[in-house]
């Protein structure tokens, strides 16, 4: 029964190691077999399609410029064309039924609607397609979330306003949208008028290929016919290039977010495991003794215990990757309900995902019982014929030493990685501390699990004490009890603190660089903002003393692509504190840098660079200013003048507001309210709710924290929850003496609950001392200020102390509910 | 003693204990009367399998009966909850048990006091001083158990029996684990108690020698009283224990090193049979 137990917990550590890596990697397959379905629908039937060779963005939403409408003749008489089809596509955000912006994460496009159904991956699934220029089809998605049904008059921005009747709502294929896209489909009319604004450009061109002409052989026999700057490429490659675009952009950052997970999950689950194999090996000292006194092998000891250990791992591995199907899809549910904009169907398993979950799951469990059955087969023969102590209660010189060694230099590593603002000697401290915590642990248990436990033997009476005693009595188990959670909490501490650096440092940033009261915030979309005409608009306010609009756009200088803000910096300088640290902003006209991208790039003020703008056009810039602060400009400053002759949808996504000395703020913010109202009613803030927005971004990240500690502390209580188990198994007459004397049953239950309770403390603080240390140091080397958020830390230790109150419910209960005699009257 | 009695001591009437049911069932006591009188030592002697420690776990309120009636110190067990159960064990009992009597992390003195502790109350200073000088452990207090020897391990554990001033301290077989000079000497010790303290005792034991010190002896077998014997000598009772047929009745205190290393796993129904 012992027995029994001992295996099971064994079994829970790996099952849970193995279920949450194989959770996050089946999720990780799912979404990009999704988004794969997506990408290979995205262009219809579409055998070839025509358009800019400039590439200036990495992102999939990322557009080309137009091309020359003169093409589609051209193009339309090449032999072997079934049908070619002018593509309009650009910028165009549906408003709702109310008036207002229709929210959403995706890009917000509009263009025209294709008649040939092969060539348009949209099928409408109420209406009809649009006929005069005002008439629109809208995806399914967005007809839902802005309240909008067919014969519905609305409002489209590309960025002027259009005024629209919707006439069908469209499907892209089985889903609502493509992810989160917007599409708002014109009549090729429309779409000429309002998008691409004039008759002489197009996005592109989509071809169907006639019959026995495949799709390469029409790409090279339309190649000819094109002229410098313009490419055709097969429907197929164009797939295949959207989803190497996801897979190295969104798609990578997700594995790595999940991976860490899973990592983190992994790593706590291996300390979980491994201790709970030493208290195992240690409970089985006779049986490995007896084996040596029968005349067994020490290597056949540690091959007895590997292959339990094997047998277990295996058996644990198998029903993990059955729970991590389970795993995935409670998380699909889980990230379908909070609309990541991928619609996940089914669960999809690569067979990468096997091949690292199997080895992972057998090796981490044979590693983590090594230790355990090396010691098991250093048992002495003898040992089968005596009562011994279950384990060594002191920890060894060696271990002393190598600790303190260890400790010494990663403390070293981070303090001066930190003041010498080196990261990856910061970093390498980081992880040699981890280690040298670890080793550390049995050494620093007794004293500490004294120390946490004083208070409670002081309030809780005996109970409380021998709790203390309890923990204190095998510093070898209560630190492998602890690691875990230690080990949890300290990467979420770390992280916390980290986050709260980098917060802290784009607050001091962006509340260093605007001084005004109001900004007119379009929000985080890549696509979205509002039309420039409005800060045009603000300027003549009569509260108002300067306005500058800031807008986003690719491009690529000097031939590597560059994301960049697009301002008029005349006008910028007048509302932001830019730090110009070289140079001037001399006028409307100057192109400017950060410091970082200068020194990166080894650019001073008068360097030349070339600029080549999404439509292919290039123009060569002087650098005329490097400035400091980037935190609102970013690193490359393009002249909305350039800019604006390369795109017919100029768009802001912010306008700084400079108010007339007297004039009332709120009153202001009303004009500008009203003023913004036709644009979409982009919000109009005050400067203390602008620095909150800005760090906005990164409440995902503390959630995404704030996930790993939840998983981090379930495995950790399991693994307390585990080594109480067996401990109070291990205890059984002592706890049927102490009922035998008097001892009532939520006695009992306190005693084991506050051992755990010590156990959770002392991984929690050491967890929450090692993080903050570490997100010191780190911090500190990257230059950001020590910031520690107090509220969350508090929250992870209390955490941390609520979760040894959990890990102790069943072996609390269990520890009562023994039979007095069950665990006395055996001899 | 009456049901009322103030001199302490227990009894039981037609007590039966019934382990497992159908056809499994073992019954381990079958419609047992016997009274431990107050300021007596009796020993309770009988072969492997009698109900000797049945009787005295369910006498001691470690389990239940399944039928009949227990009285300690006036006080029916039956039907008292587990809350009520513990206190009376903390307030009313002491036990005294082969091995495994102390808590390894506490000290010899704060084992001693551990069932006060427990209530929340204080020891009585002057009886605990008494206590301490006539078992000779002054010199021990601070000590934890794994630094004493196991003659003192076993006066430590009877220390603790006699602080509370209990109606009857159990001792199970409390001198299984000594050789037979310190077994004698704990022996001596449970018979000052009864003599000089008027403390009540009842005794399990294998041992004739052991049972030699009792005032009286209850024989038992297969979970029936079948004698009981009024100022017993070591001859007399191994003479009645061949009367039993039982041929363990000599040196089983030998025998119980080896039985303790025989595994851990025993089921609740057969330890109350050991």
């Amino acid at each position: 029964m012992g027995r029994k137990r001992r295996l099971a917990g064994s079994f829970v550590a790996v099952f849970l190691g193995v279920t949450f890596l194989m959770g996050t990697l089946v999720l990780g397959d799912t979404l990009a077999g999704s988004i794969d379905g997506y990408f290979s629908r995205a262009y219809g039937d579409t055998d070839v399609s025509v358009r800019n060779a400039t590439k200036v963005s990495d992102t999939p939403w990322g557009a080309r410029g137009q091309i020359d409408a003169s093409a589609l003749d051209r193009v339309r008489a090449v032999d072997g064309v079934a049908n070619a089809e002018p593509v309009i596509q650009g910028s165009g955000q549906l408003l709702a039924k109310d008036g207002t912006l229709i929210q959403s994460r995706g890009p917000r496009t509009a263009g025209n609607w294709l008649n040939d159904p092969k060539l348009n991956p949209y099928r409408l699934a109420q209406g009809r397609a649009p006929r005069a220029p005002d008439e629109v089809v809208i995806n399914k998605m967005f007809a839902d979330e802005g309240d909008l049904r067919v014969g519905d008059r609305t409002a489209v921005l590309t960025p002027a306003r259009v005024p629209v009747t919707v006439v069908g709502i469209s499907r892209f294929g089985d889903e609502d949208a493509f992810g989160e896209t917007s599409f708002t489909a014109f009549s090729l009319e429309g779409a000429q008028r309002y998008v691409a604004q004039g008759t002489d450009r197009i996005s592109g061109i989509w071809l169907r290929a006639a019959g026995g002409v495949g799709q390469d052989e029409l790409a090279s026999r339309v190649r000819p016919v094109l002229s410098p700057g313009t490419e055709a490429v097969t429907g197929r490659a164009q797939s295949e290039e959207g989803m190497s675009l996801v897979e190295s952009g969104f798609l990578r950052v997700f594995r790595i977010v999940l991976g860490a997970f899973g990592g983190v999950a992994l790593l706590v689950a291996a300390f979980s495991i491994h201790n709970t194999f030493a208290i195992t090996m240690a409970q089985r000292t006779r049986e490995s003794a007896l084996l040596r006194a029968l005349g067994a092998g020490r290597r056949q000891v540690v091959a007895v215990v590997s292959f339990e250990a094997l047998a277990v791992g295996g058996v644990a591995t198998l029903a993990g990757l059955a729970g991590g199907f389970g795993f995935a899809a409670l998380l699909r549910q889980l990230f379908t309900q909070f609309r990541i904009g991928i619609a996940m169907e089914g669960l999809t398993v690569s067979a990468t995902t096997f091949l690292i979950t199997v080895p992972v799951g057998l090796v981490v469990t044979l590693a983590a019982a090594l230790g355990p059955a090396l010691k098991a087969s250093r048992v002495p023969p003898l040992a089968a014929l005596r009562e011994v102590a279950a384990e060594a209660g002191r920890p060894t010189d060696t271990r002393i030493i190598v600790g303190s060694v260890l400790a010494a230099v990663s403390v070293a590593a981070v303090v001066s990685g930190a003041i010498s603002d080196q990261m990856p000697m910061a970093s390498a401290g980081a992880v040699l501390s981890l280690v040298a915590m670890v080793v550390l642990g049995p050494v620093a248990a007794r004293r500490a699990a004294a120390i946490v436990g004083g208070p409670a033997a002081r309030l809780r009476g005996v109970p409380g004490r021998l709790a203390r005693d309890n923990a204190t009595r095998s510093p070898q188990r209560t630190a492998g009890a602890a690691t875990a959670l230690m080990i949890g909490v300290g990467v979420v501490t770390l992280l916390t603190v980290f986050i709260g650096s980098l917060r802290a440092s784009l607050e001091d940033g962006v509340a260093g660089s605007f001084s005004g009261p109001i900004v007119v915030n379009g929000g985080g979309n890549e696509t979205g903002g509002f039309g420039t005409r409005l800060v045009d608009e603000a300027e003549r306010l009569p509260q108002v003393r300067a306005a500058a609009g800031i807008g986003n756009g690719d491009v690529r200088v000097d031939g590597k692509i560059a994301n960049v803000r697009v301002a008029d910096p005349a006008a910028l300088r007048r509302v932001l504190d830019l730090d110009v640290t070289q140079g001037g902003i001399a006028g409307p006209d100057t192109f400017a840098v950060s410091e970082k991208t200068a020194d990166d790039r080894g650019w001073k003020a008068g360097s030349k660079v070339t600029v080549t703008f999404a439509d292919g056009g290039r123009q060569a810039f002087t650098v005329g200013a490097v400035y400091g602060n980037a935190d609102l400009a970013g690193d490359y400053l393009v002249p909305r003048s350039a800019w604006n002759r390369h795109t017919r949808q100029p768009l802001d996504t912010m306008a700084f507001v400079d108010l007339k000395p007297g004039a009332s703020v709120a009153g202001a913010r009303r004009a500008l309210t009203a003023l913004a109202k036709p644009y979409g009613a982009p919000s109009v803030e005050d400067r203390d709710a602008f620095v909150a927005s800005r760090t906005e971004d990164m409440n995902g990240f503390i959630a995404v924290v704030y996930g790993m500690l939840v998983l981090a502390i379930v495995i950790a209580l399991l693994g307390i929850a585990n080594t109480l188990s067996l401990s109070v198994h291990e205890r059984t007459r002592e706890l049927g003496l102490l009922r035998a004397v008097g001892a009532t049953r939520p006695q009992i239950r306190s005693m084991v609950r506050w051992e755990s309770v010590i156990v959770a403390l002392f991984g929690t603080a050491g967890g929450l001392g090692l993080g903050i240390f570490l997100g010191w140091g780190l911090g500190t080397a990257l230059g950001n200020p020590f910031a520690p958020p107090a509220a969350q830390l508090a929250v992870i230790a209390l955490v941390g102390a609520v979760a040894g109150a959990l890990a102790a419910v069943r072996p609390a209960k269990r520890a009562a509910q023994r039979a007095i005699l069950a665990s006395i009257a055996a001899p | 003693m009456g049901e009322d009695g103030d001199g302490g001591g227990a009894r039981t009437v037609r007590l039966t204990k019934v382990y497992g049911d159908g056809a499994m069932a073992v019954r381990a006591l079958d419609e047992v009367t016997v009274e431990f009188p107050g300021g007596r030592f009796t020993a309770i002697m009988g072969p492997s399998g009698a109900g000797k420690s049945t009787l005295m776990h369910c006498v001691a309120g470690l389990e239940d009966a399944t039928s009949g009636k227990v009285y300690v110190g006036g006080q029916e067990l039956g039907g008292l909850t587990d809350r009520r159960l513990t206190r009376l064990r903390r307030e009313r009992i002491g036990f005294v048990f082969q091995a495994f009597n102390l808590l390894p992390t506490l000290t010899a003195l704060d084992n001693i006091v551990l069932p006060m502790t427990l209530a929340g109350t204080r020891p009585d200073r002057e009886w605990l001083d008494t206590v301490v000088r006539v078992l000779r452990l002054g010199e021990r207090l601070g000590h934890r158990p794994s630094e004493l020897s196991g003659g003192q391990q076993q006066r430590v554990a009877l220390a603790r029996a006699l602080v509370t001033r209990p109606r009857i301290i159990f001792a199970d077989e409390p001198t299984g684990n000594l050789d037979s000079r310190t077994g004698a000497e704990v022996l001596g010790l449970l018979r000052d108690a009864v003599d000089g303290l008027g403390q009540t005792v009842a005794m399990v034991t294998h041992d004739p020698v052991a049972a030699g010190h009792a005032d009286a002896v209850v024989f038992l077998a297969d979970g029936r009283i079948v004698d009981i014997m009024d100022a017993p000598t070591p001859d007399r009772v191994l003479d009645r224990m061949r009367g039993l047929g039982d041929d363990l009745g000599r040196g089983r205190s030998g025998s119980a090193q080896d039985e303790a290393t025989q595994g851990e796993a025993r089921g609740a129904g057969r330890d109350g049979l050991s």
